[in-house]
This record gives C-alpha cells, structure tokens and sequence, in this order.
C-alpha cells in the first residue's frame, strides 16, 4: 500500500492506482475530461494535470501511478493556472450556447468554470471554428461537434466497451471533430450510453432532449426493470412522470452502463392502459368497480368456500417475476395462511433463461427482474412444472381457483404475446380467479377480481437478480388511481384473513422476510442499498 | 574537415550497389558482422553519436535500453518522416546515397538483434522512397538482405512504409502508432518504445542521418569519431541551410564549428548584400537568434543551448533585415497549427488560436493586447502536452514577440 502526499494530507493508495483514483477515494476531486472509471486511459485532456516533486513538469494525474513517497500538489498556483489554462482552451471555440443545450445543469464546462475559470472570454465569436450542429446518430444519441470537449470517451466506449468503434476523430487540430463514418447511425445496443459518459452537450439523447431542464428533475435511486441482469440506475422524475433512466455506476452489476432497451423501458408503462379501481365480476359477468375493502373481503370469503369444499390443493398461487421479493414474500404468506402448497411463476423457462447471457455484456434473456427471487422464495412446483402445467390442472378440475400476479414486461421480446395468451387460458380455466395487475389486457373482463396495483418504478421494494444480489428499488412516482404496491393489497388480504398484519411499509416486510426467509436471513436493508448483497 | 556522411553524395551513380561497393561500401557491414552483438553496442557509445532527428539523445544509450533475451522480437524502424520545416538533409542522403543507409540500419538490426526493420519516409517524399527501393532491391540481391545477410545465419528484412502527409508522424510514438495502421497520435510514455514499441514490441526508432552516421564510425573505430567534434557534441552534423543565403543547401560539418562562420563561408553568406537580421539553427521549433546573439555561437548541441536555442535537426533558416518577424512567425504558427493531430486540449486550442491572432495582427487587424495574449497563449500550452508539438509552437511564438516586440507592436493598430 504506497503511502503519498497529497496537498500536505498523507493518504494511503492501492498498489497501481493513479493519482486521480486514490485522490478520488479520499475524497479528493481532480478535475478531468477524458478519465473514466470504467475506460482505458488515455490522458488527453489535460484538466487533471498536477505537480509532483521531482518531475520537471506538471503530470496528468490520470497517468500516473502513486508511488511510495511521492508529494503531489492539485491546489498550487501552478496547477490551478494551468487547469484553469486548459479550460479557457476548451472554452474558446465553444459555442456557450447553455440556452439552449441540454446539458445545461450537468455539465462539466460550466462546473469546472465556476470552480477554476471564472475569466472573461479573450476570443472574439467570429474567431471561433465552426463545426457540425445537430448531427442525427441513430435512435438515441444527437451530435453537437461544436459542443465536443474531443475527451474520446464515446470513442473509447464504442471501442472497448462494445467493441463495435462506430466513432472517431476526423480532421486535425482545432478542427478535429468525433462523428461516425458519413454520420452512420449508431445501430447499437448500448449506444445510450454515450449521452451519459460525454461531460459537456455533445452527444444529447434523442428520447430526453428538450423534454425538461435537469434541475426541475427528482432522482430516485432504483433498479432497471428490464431484465434479469438488475442494472443500478436512477429515475429521473417530475410531477409524477418519468423523463429518463440513467445508470448508477455499480462495479458489481452494470459498471456505469445501461443497454438502451433497459434506459427506454419506463416507456413501456405507458404503452397500454392502467387498471385503476378494484373490480370483481357479478353472476351476469360483468365487472363493477368496489372499494378496495369489498374487493379484499369479498376474496377472502370466495377463498375460503373453495377451500373447505375442495380441500388447499384446490388454490393456485401464480407469482410475477417482476414483482418484488416483498409482493412475492407476502403473496406466499398470504396464500400460506389459505393451505395453499402449489405455487408457480414461469410463463416460459425463466428458471434457466435468468443466468443466460443474451450479450456479453449486460442483456439477459430473462426480461423479468426478480425471477432470481421467485426462485428463491420457492415458488417453483416440480408437480405444475411451470404455466402449462397450471392449466392442465385446472382444465381437469383439480385447481379451481387461483391468485396471479401478472406484469406486462418493461423490454418486449417475440414471445410475450404467447406468455399473455397462457395467461387468458389458465384464467378461462379457471373457476375463481383473482388476479393483481398493473395494466389492461384482454383477459380482464375474464377474470372474478381485478385488483390494481403499482408497476415498476411505483413502490419501494427489492429485486434479486440474476446472481442473487438483492438490490433497494426506491419509490418514484405514484401509481394511477387507487393502485397500491402488490405487499400492501397482499397486507390486507392477511389481515383480512384473520391473521396477524403488522406491516406498515415495504421494509417492515423486508424485516419479516429475513427473519423467515433462509435466503435472506440476517440481511439488513443498508446492505441492498449499492452496490447490493448476494443472498445466501 | 571530415566528409563522413556527403563524401560521395556528388558522385556518379552512387545510388548503385556496384558503384557503393567500389568506394568501399559494406565493408563495414563485414567488419560488424564479425563482432560480438554487445561489444557494437559499446562502440556505438564511445562513438558519441547522438540522435540526429533533433533531440539529440545518445544512439548507444538508446539502444542499450532495449531489454535482450525477450520472447518479444525487437524493430528498428528508421524515422525518414523528415517534416521539420527547413530541414531537408535526410531525403539527400536517401536520394543519392541510399546504401549507407542500408548498410548503417543493417548494423544496427544486427547490433539489436531485429530481423524486421521499416523506413518511415514522409508521403511527401514518394521519389525518394522509390531511390531507396531500388537500393533495397539491389541489397536484397547481393544477399545483404534477407534469410542470410552475408552468409551469416542473421535474418533481417527491410520495408519502407510512406506516411501520408503528417507533420506529428515524425514523433516516434507517433509514427509507431501511424505504422500500426492508427491515427498518428503520439503515446503516452512511459511505457516507453525500448521496451513498449511497435506492436508493444522492443523498438528503436532512429533518424536517417544517425543510421547513416554508422558505417563510417565502424570503419574507422569509435576513437575516430569521438576526435571530431566538441566534448559533448561529437562527430559531424548536416545543416539544411535555407532563407536570404547565397548558396542554400546541405552542409556537413562538424560539431562545433562556429555558426558566423558556417554562414558567411560555407553558405555563401546572406545574399543580395543584405544584412543579417535572425537565424533560426534547427529548424522551424527552435527559438530564434538575433543577429547579435548569433556571435561567438557554435554549431554544437550545448552552444547553441547556451545561447538560447536549439540544435533541433540543424534545419537553419536565415533572415536578413528586410524580413518581416511577425510574418515570418505567421507562417510557422500557420503550421503548427495545420499540424497538430488534436489530442491534447493545449496545443490543440493553442496552436490554432495563436495562429488566428497572428494572421490578424499581419493583416493590421490585431490589437496592442494581442501581443501579450501570444506570450500567455505561449504559458498556457507550454509543458502541458503528451508530446513536444506545442512546445514546437511556443518557443518560436515566444521568441520571436520577445525578441521583436516593437514589429508587432507597431502592426498592432487597434
């Protein structure tokens, strides 16, 4: 562990780290362009150069290994006139068109210059380079060259990350600009990524832009829906509606990337319409809208006949595996507490598909987030063997009624419309069902009880993905009309049922679980916070 | 004085292998060929012989930085991207007597134990690629080249790659990037070529002139070499003389020879009886001399340190009195910033805006303030580069507004 000076503080750096990372890790910011934690280095951008003893000249602390002993200044008069040196540099031929770009608010030029500029502009506007302006790149990103500090991140992204190297630099000098060759599009899968790594408004998304001023957004810390992976990410929001998905980085999961199917799934919430009110079917089949308290007595009671005239076997509970392990470890609760022994989740080969890799990099080809903690709260049955053998059971008779939990996936793939048709069928099958969902579909008006509740993004919770770490979802907006978080209708149905119902929120339920749950036993809630804990 | 590398520049077909032969070419080659691999390394120290391309560092030393006995092959490549402005003594030596530099990297390779050696010769100079391809060929078929070099169980091949066109490929982590097939950007070292190269392969990178220097200092022991010259700066050095000359050319003399004297005897003086106002000795990125300052200065790499420039690649560019300095610094600036590749904010930013400004004061457009502007332009990017390009700006920028302020000053209407 090589110990160093830095402005007079002595810190204690891992072995090979730069100066920039133990700085970093000691609360030290340096200020850079072109470093990125996840990036090979490449040093061209010159902000973080500081002064080391014995070296002649200042030295980019993205560079530079700590060595034992070394005494480094990032706060000298040195250092800062030449930071401030670079940044008046990258300043010259920019446009300073904050007005009207999106970066405004997030943007590492005009950080940095409230922080190390602060000078008057020494360059008149027609001595500025022009270059490119609104260069359309494909579906998610926009180029701006005249924007483009030139750091390489995107270039080194497309280059390392993805292996594709759909970017580089063309021309020379301050006439050097990043594009694609004759401004292909960038037909790839992570491409999203690179409107997040570029430090100034050069690469805008196509999705956000001009949609909102960041500072009117609200961050909610979460996890991506999309998928099995279970990416670190952030929910921008405001008065209710979501604007954009970015990630957090998570050494762990998802580094700082996010693939663009996971960044543009919230879309995916509004695609169809939401069930707002609870509703059960009368004897002439149709549905009418009650009050959540008739919807839940009414179940309970229907519940229990079927059960005492035929027998615990005769209760189906079929889980989601895009709901949280909270909703999942209430639902088997709940239907604990019914006698029932038979519960499923798989609509398809979620069990296997979860570790599969749908890319090497993060995509699964699970498209559901906690398939992982279904598995582990047990909800498999080795008799049902997934939804088929569901309906097949209730075709003949031996399972009348059933308890679904159903979410629209948030990333489509081909075979969706197969999962929801089984859906409709082991509804038609059978004789009593309720079913908690978050969006209208077909199926509705089939189903004894509709119950609305919250999809992603609308209650807190956790997700286990597809290793088993198990990560804090926050709460972002609320649900549409009088839905509540699947925990909180499967709380009432307990307490419904006569038994105990002591939960307040999700993390009275996270408590109980890792007092009951194996999986999850002595599990604290800071540990799913980042980067998450691995269930045992 | 001693004709070490232009003693037959003049005569007849010496670009052929047989006319070479005749004036005792490849002799050396033989001679080197017969010693131990360390012990030519050993000579080629004693010799002194520092890197001709413009840093001046010491061949021998350079060399013995690459690491012997690794699984790893080792590439010399001969640096003829020559694009120093003012320097043209490389593509004389490659026109018009292309065997001693066959024979100076044959040693080498030898001497380095490199079986694959490359000629990076500058886009621009293509007729001089195609001189020393034939030369290649010719060496090829006298077996000088290839599976065994003079019946000695040594393999080594040679090829010429031409760059295309930039300035920024004659710095020799650019130019191993450019050999690659990338964008000629240069590296960030260390890792330093001797052990992270080409092909993050051992690599030397050495000028033509220092390559072609080698020949002789075998021949005639490294004590003979280490005679000429000064105590630090030894043997002989070309100059490209170009500018208000009576007789503009390449010159070779040796090391330490006084630089007034250099001028008005082996140039033929300033021209058209003018007097002289500035020299620039080693091509366009070395700071400027004035006249006076050029007294008492001789051609060696302390010297000329001494009095405030550069030996650089011996490109010297001389201006008599009817020259105009900011002019003059227009077009340098002018190139460094057609040049620089655009990977470090400083020079990339630096270069162009220092050269906007001077055309604006050459054009009468520039304000009093600009003038200071150039020598805090000249702060900002100096030292702050991965490599020396912007440094190459600054100090002619920096010297010549300190040395002929009031030129500037007096263009500075607004």
């Amino acid at each position: 562990m090589p110990k160093f000076t830095l402005n007079n503080q002595e810190i204690e750096a891992k072995p090979g780290q730069t100066i920039i990372q133990a700085a970093g890790d000691h609360g030290v910011e340096i200020p850079h362009y072109c470093y990125h934690p996840d990036l090979p280095i490449d040093g061209n951008c010159r902000m973080c150069l500081v002064d080391v003893e014995k070296m002649p000249k200042l030295t980019p602390a993205c560079t530079t290994i700590v060595n034992e002993g070394m005494v480094v200044r990032s706060d000298n008069p040195r250092v800062k006139e030449a930071v401030r040196g670079v940044l008046e540099f990258l300043l010259i031929n920019h446009p300073v068109d904050c007005p009207v770009c999106d970066q405004a608010g997030e943007c590492r030029l005009q950080d940095y210059y409230m922080v190390y500029g602060l000078h008057t502009s020494e360059i008149p506007l027609n001595m500025k380079v022009r270059k490119r302006k609104v260069i359309d790149l494909g579906p998610m990103v926009v180029l701006d060259q005249e924007r483009c500090v030139l750091c390489s991140r995107c270039i080194r992204f497309f280059d390392n990350v993805t292996e594709t190297g759909e970017m580089k630099f063309f021309g020379r000098g301050d006439h050097v600009a990043i594009g694609t060759f004759e401004d292909r599009p960038l037909d790839n899968p992570y491409s999203g990524n690179v409107v997040d790594i570029c430090p100034v408004g050069a690469l805008t998304s196509r999705d956000f832009r001009f949609k909102c001023r960041v500072w009117f957004l609200h961050a909610t810390d979460s996890v991506c829906g999309g998928c099995s992976t279970g990416c670190s990410i952030r929910i921008d929001h405001r008065d209710g509606a979501i604007f954009r998905l970015i990630p957090r980085r998570n050494p762990e999961v998802n580094k700082s990337w996010l693939c663009d199917e996971g960044r543009l799934s919230f879309h995916e919430l509004d695609n169809s319409e939401r069930i707002q009110y609870p509703s059960v079917k009368a004897s002439d089949g149709t549905h009418a809208t009650v009050s959540w308290q008739d919807a839940v007595s009414s179940v309970d009671s229907r519940l229990k006949e079927i059960r005492q005239s035929n027998g615990q076997a005769s209760i189906l509970g079929f889980a989601s595996p895009s709901a949280t392990n909270e909703a999942l470890f209430l639902f088997k609760r709940y239907l604990g507490t019914q006698g029932t022994t038979q519960f499923e989740f798989r609509l398809d080969s979620e069990d296997k598909n979860v570790i599969q890799d749908e890319d090497k990099i993060l995509r699964r080809v699970d498209k559901h987030p906690n398939s992982m903690g279904a598995i582990k709260m047990g909800l498999v049955s080795s008799e049902l063997d997934g939804i088929q053998g569901a309906i097949n059971s209730a075709r003949a008779g031996r399972i009348k009624a059933g308890v679904i939990i159903y979410f629209k996936p948030l990333v489509r793939r081909d075979n969706d419309d197969e999962a929801e048709r089984r859906i409709r069928e082991l509804i038609a099958a059978l004789e009593y069902s309720v079913v908690l969902a978050a969006h209208t579909a077909d199926w509705q008006t089939a189903a004894s009880v509709v119950l609305p509740v919250a999809a992603w993004s609308e209650e807190e919770g956790t997700y286990t993905n597809f290793e088993g770490r198990v990560q804090l979802a926050g709460k972002a907006i609320e649900p549409d009309g009088d839905a509540l978080p699947v925990w909180e209708v499967l709380a009432m149905l307990i307490h419904a049922s006569g038994a105990e119902s002591p939960w307040m929120s999700a993390t009275d339920v996270f408590v109980t679980m890792t007092e009951q749950e194996s999986a999850y036993s002595e599990m604290r809630l800071e540990q799913t916070e980042l980067p998450g804990v691995v269930v045992r | 004085m001693t004709k070490i590398l232009l003693a037959n520049i003049d005569k007849p077909e010496q670009t052929s292998i047989a006319r070479y032969r005749e004036r005792g070419g490849y002799k050396a080659l033989e001679k080197a060929l017969a010693m131990e691999q360390p012990a030519l390394i050993e000579e080629i120290k004693a010799s002194g012989l520092r890197g001709r391309g413009g840093a001046g560092f010491p061949t021998g030393m350079k060399w013995s930085f690459v690491p012997r006995n690794t699984n790893k092959p080792t590439y010399l490549l001969c640096n003829a991207d020559e694009s120093e402005p003012g320097t043209f003594k490389d593509r004389l030596l490659m026109e018009r007597d292309p065997h001693m530099l066959i024979e100076g990297m044959v040693i080498a390779c030898y001497a380095l134990n490199c079986h694959v050696s490359y000629i990076y010769i500058r886009g621009e100079y293509e007729f001089v690629a195609k001189t020393q391809q034939q030369a290649l060929d010719e060496a090829y078929e006298a077996k000088i080249l290839g599976p065994s070099i003079m019946g000695k169980d040594f393999a080594l091949d040679i090829f010429i790659h031409l760059g295309q066109g930039a300035y920024i490929c004659g710095e020799e982590t650019s130019l191993i990037e450019s050999l690659e097939g990338n964008r000629g950007y240069p590296r960030i070292k260390p890792p330093f070529p001797a052990t992270h190269g080409f092909l993050a392969s051992p690599t030397v990178v050495n000028n033509v002139e220092t390559l072609a220097a080698l020949p002789w200092i075998i021949e005639n022991g490294a004590a003979a070499y280490a005679a000429i010259g000064t105590e630090k700066s030894k043997g002989t050095k070309l100059f490209s003389v170009s500018g208000h000359v009576a007789k503009p050319g390449v010159y070779e003399v040796d090391l330490g020879y006084p630089l007034m004297d250099f001028i008005n005897n082996e140039a033929g003086g300033i021209a058209n009886g003018k007097k002289l106002k500035a020299v620039i000795p080693g091509g366009s990125s070395v700071p400027v001399l004035t006249a006076a300052e050029c007294d008492g200065v001789l051609l060696d790499y302390e010297s000329l340190l001494k009095a405030g420039s550069m030996l650089g690649s011996g490109g010297m560019i001389v201006l008599d009195d009817t020259t105009s300095m900011p002019e003059t610094l227009s077009v340098i600036a002018d190139f460094y910033a057609h040049e620089s590749c655009g990977q470090c904010t400083p020079c990339r930013e630096g270069t162009g805006w220092a050269a906007k400004i001077l055309k604006n004061i050459v054009a009468g457009a520039g304000k009093r303030s600009d003038v200071d502007l150039l020598l805090k332009i000249a702060d900002m990017m100096e030292g702050k580069t991965i490599c020396p390009l912007a440094d190459a700006d600054v100090m002619p920028i920096r010297s010549f507004v300190t040395k002929f302020r009031s030129e500037f000053e007096a263009l500075c209407k607004a």
